[in-house]
């Protein structure tokens, strides 16, 4: 068995119950903050998609997973011990950020749950970047590693209490505070949001093509 | 009796029993495992067997399997359980390859004698000499006539005595991550064309756009592109050959090259090289790529077009739906905005190019609304084809996980409207080509008595009275006299002989 795609597991971080984060030997892999990868472990025929936590920089190579009920990959990967060997290919995808954009443009990212991992790895890898995160989750427990991001960038909504900066959903708050036809704004999480503010984003009068989605299928 | 009248008999026996040995080979699916079944038989005709479409006769059966549909899959399953019968009376031996996921693989390896992703195809003698059934090949070195199985590539030489892991009770390849990995291999093997003036090339092998109704990317693995030298080389070889008409394959022919992080041309720069070749070459033949994804299709791509001769002026671009929420859903990573840019480049560069494209109806979700602006984009893109499907769950596809909650009358009565909806369009234009003159490939005999098949570069269907079989293979022009929504018929053009001279 080739051996390129094997990185072992430096570390397993809990972040609560279901959610944590997995740490691994980067051994070179090299990709774009916004991209997600086919993980799994070494040897076996089961992979998922996850994007990349950590930043371009980073010696290390991260992702965040949130455990799910029934779920095959999820599940395995949770009970992984340091030193255990993980498959993954890639880097995949084209969530990410137009290089000559970094510097100068205004980004709302949008998130629910685990949806927040690209932009973890965006704001991590470009610290110039102007953004304004806004998470959903369902109470403030789910914030996850929120201290990572600048308080001013970072709004959490939380649905079912009133715990974060927002009582209520993305929507409610994108509702209440409309984007600008001037920013990028990149969605990542489950497809009912991401469906529900790309309606509401053309209402706003956002062009199209300054909209991305990463659905979590 | 002497040695030399005995050794006579045993060879004369050996002869009769290779002979005998035949393959039977199924192919399901797409254009690419047609393709790829050409490079099989190459392999099992260097191994000595000969073809049969009789799987009775055959020692060795295979599939060529396919994983886009659950009707696919389950024909390889029914396939297998008559050949496992078969075997109780037969020595024989079954395979499979192709696009097989990883949940079937599992199974398959305890239905089948050989599981191997295609990447491993070389190594197909091996793991047949290694499963201790005795090969035509092998029978030969026997009788002291010819050297033990090699992997078969093109630099066999360097590859002697190099034994591959097989995949014979242990995982097989096409079940870990990347089966595209080493395809490197498979492009080596010669196909053994079943036309002598229609071809397909792959260009590239795999997926990276994991749309999410299609299992292709979990199948073939990620993509790989073929060295551009290879591709024009055999192109080349198929031209001076006399071939016609070639289809360069592959999942995304648009994001050709990418893979290699500048170290290949761009697909637009491949197309190139192949146009230069067609103006140089003094042949004439037509070039079709397929399938291009919208997302990746730029400009350059259709100004190329426009500027070589050899480059045959009908694109397939799969729309697969008109509503941007559904084009979400199925994780097509464009927008609607952005397939319009490309259909009015192409409508302004190539005017009178035709344009094919995929449809699904009633894809998970889908509301009337919905369904409503695929309709409306057919209206305003007036495709020539449109191969129109109703949404069934792929297995190992994303959109598996999803309720499949559009009814079945619904998604019927959806069909019907977009299957009238093309004929409106592809009318018309077939209309307007009567009283023209057209150049035309002829393909075969129509199914109608006396008449013979063939298609313009627009890839038109055109019958025309002829019973003169030589014409097969041919270009020769027609004058269109009829039309119908989805071909016309035509005439043999009277050939001017003074003008000849
Ligand atoms: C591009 C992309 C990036 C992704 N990135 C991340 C990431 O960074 N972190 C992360 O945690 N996940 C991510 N996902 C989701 C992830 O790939 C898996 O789908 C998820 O971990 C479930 O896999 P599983 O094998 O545990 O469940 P499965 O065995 O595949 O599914 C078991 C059951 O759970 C349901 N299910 C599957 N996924 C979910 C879900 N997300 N929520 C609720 N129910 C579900 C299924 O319908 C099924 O009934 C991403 C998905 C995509 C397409
Ligand atoms: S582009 Fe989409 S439909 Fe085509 S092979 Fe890739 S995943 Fe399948």
């Amino acid at each position: 068995m080739s051996t390129d795609n094997i990185h072992p597991l430096i570390g397993i971080r809990h972040l609560t119950e279901s959610a944590y984060v997995l740490r691994m030997e980067r051994r070179g892999l090299s990709f774009r903050a916004g991209q997600h990868i086919l993980l799994g472990k070494a040897g076996s025929i089961h992979n998922r998609e996850y994007s990349v936590y950590s930043g371009e920089k980073d010696d290390f190579f991260e992702v965040l997973i949130r455990e799910v009920d029934e779920g095959l990959v999820s599940k395995q990967l949770k009970k992984s011990i340091p030193g255990d060997q993980l498959q993954l290919e890639g880097p995949l995808g084209f969530f990410t950020i137009e290089p000559e954009l970094i510097a100068s443009a205004k980004f709302l990212f949008v998130a629910t749950g685990t949806g927040i991992a690209p932009f973890h790895s965006m704001a991590g890898s470009y610290p110039q970047l102007n953004y304004t995160l806004l998470h959903g989750v369902r109470c403030a427990s789910e914030a996850y590693e929120r201290s990572f991001y600048a308080p001013k960038r970072h709004r959490l909504c939380a649905s079912a209490e009133k715990t974060g900066d927002f009582h209520g959903r993305v929507t409610d708050y994108l509702r209440r505070h409309p984007a600008t036809a001037d920013m990028h704004i990149y969605l990542c999480g489950n497809f009912d949001m991401i469906k529900e503010v790309f309606d509401i984003l053309e209402q706003q009068g956002v062009p199209s093509e300054q909209v991305h989605a990463e659905v979590y299928f | 009796m002497g040695l030399r009248h005995a050794k006579t008999i045993a060879t004369r026996r050996i002869h009769k029993r290779l002979k005998l040995m035949k393959y039977h080979i199924i192919s399901l699916g797409c254009q690419m495992n047609q393709s790829d079944t050409e490079r099989v038989k190459t392999v099992l005709h260097s191994m000595g067997y000969s073809p049969t479409d009789d799987e009775h006769e055959a020692s060795i059966l295979g599939v060529i399997a396919c994983s886009v549909r659950q009707k696919a899959i389950d024909k390889v399953y029914s396939r297998i359980a008559k050949w496992n019968r078969l075997k109780n009376r037969k020595n024989l031996i079954t395979f499979v390859s192709g696009c097989i996921l990883p949940s079937d693989g599992e199974k398959f390896l305890k239905l089948f004698d050989l599981v191997f992703p295609m990447s491993e195809l070389p190594d197909l003698p091996q793991m047949v000499s290694q499963y201790g059934i005795v090969t035509p090949s092998s029978l030969q070195f026997f009788s002291g006539e010819i050297v033990k199985p090699q992997p078969v590539t093109k630099d066999s030489g360097a590859q002697a005595g190099i034994l591959q892991p097989v995949s014979i009770k242990g995982m097989p390849a096409s079940l870990k991550l990347n089966p595209g990995v080493d395809i490197d291999r498979f492009w080596h093997v010669d196909p053994t064309y079943s036309s002598d003036f229609e071809a397909f090339i792959p260009i590239q092998n795999g997926c990276d756009k994991f749309c999410s109704f299609c299992a292709v990317p979990y199948t073939r693995g990620r993509e790989v592109s073929r060295p551009s030298a290879e591709i024009i080389g055999e192109l080349k070889q198929l031209v001076e050959n006399g071939c016609k008409s070639i289809t360069l394959l592959g999942q995304n022919v648009n994001s050709y090259g990418l893979d290699k992080k500048g170290q290949e041309v761009s697909f637009t720069e491949l197309l190139r090289l192949v146009g230069q070749y067609g103006d140089a070459s003094g042949h004439e033949f037509w070039v079709y790529f397929t399938s291009p994804h919208p997302r990746d299709m730029t400009d350059d791509v259709i100004e190329v077009i426009a500027q070589y001769r050899c480059l045959a002026k009908q694109i397939h671009l799969p729309v697969q739906s008109g509503d941007d929420h559904v084009l979400l859903r199925m994780n097509r990573k464009h927008s609607m905005e952005k397939y319009r840019h490309i259909m009015h480049t192409i409508r302004t560069l190539l005017p009178d190019a035709t344009v094919f494209t995929d449809i699904i109806v009633g894809f998970t979700g889908e509301t009337d609304e919905q369904f409503e602006n695929t309709r409306k984009a057919m209206e305003v893109f007036k495709y020539n084809m449109a191969y129109i499907a109703q949404y069934s769950v792929r297995p190992g596809a994303a959109s598996s996980r999803w309720e499949d909650d559009v009814p079945a009358d619904v998604k019927k009565a959806r069909y019907h409207i977009l299957s009238q909806e093309l004929l409106k369009h592809s009318l018309p234009f077939n209309r307007q080509l009567v009283g023209k003159t057209v150049r035309v490939l002829v393909r075969g005999n129509d199914r109608k008595q006396g008449y013979l098949s063939a298609h313009t570069e627009g890839r038109i269907v055109v019958r025309f009275a002829a019973d003169d079989n030589s014409l097969i293979g041919q270009f020769i022009d027609l004058r269109i006299t009829s039309a119908t929504p989805l071909s016309v018929e035509g005439e043999m053009v009277a050939v001017d002989v003074e003008k000849l001279i």
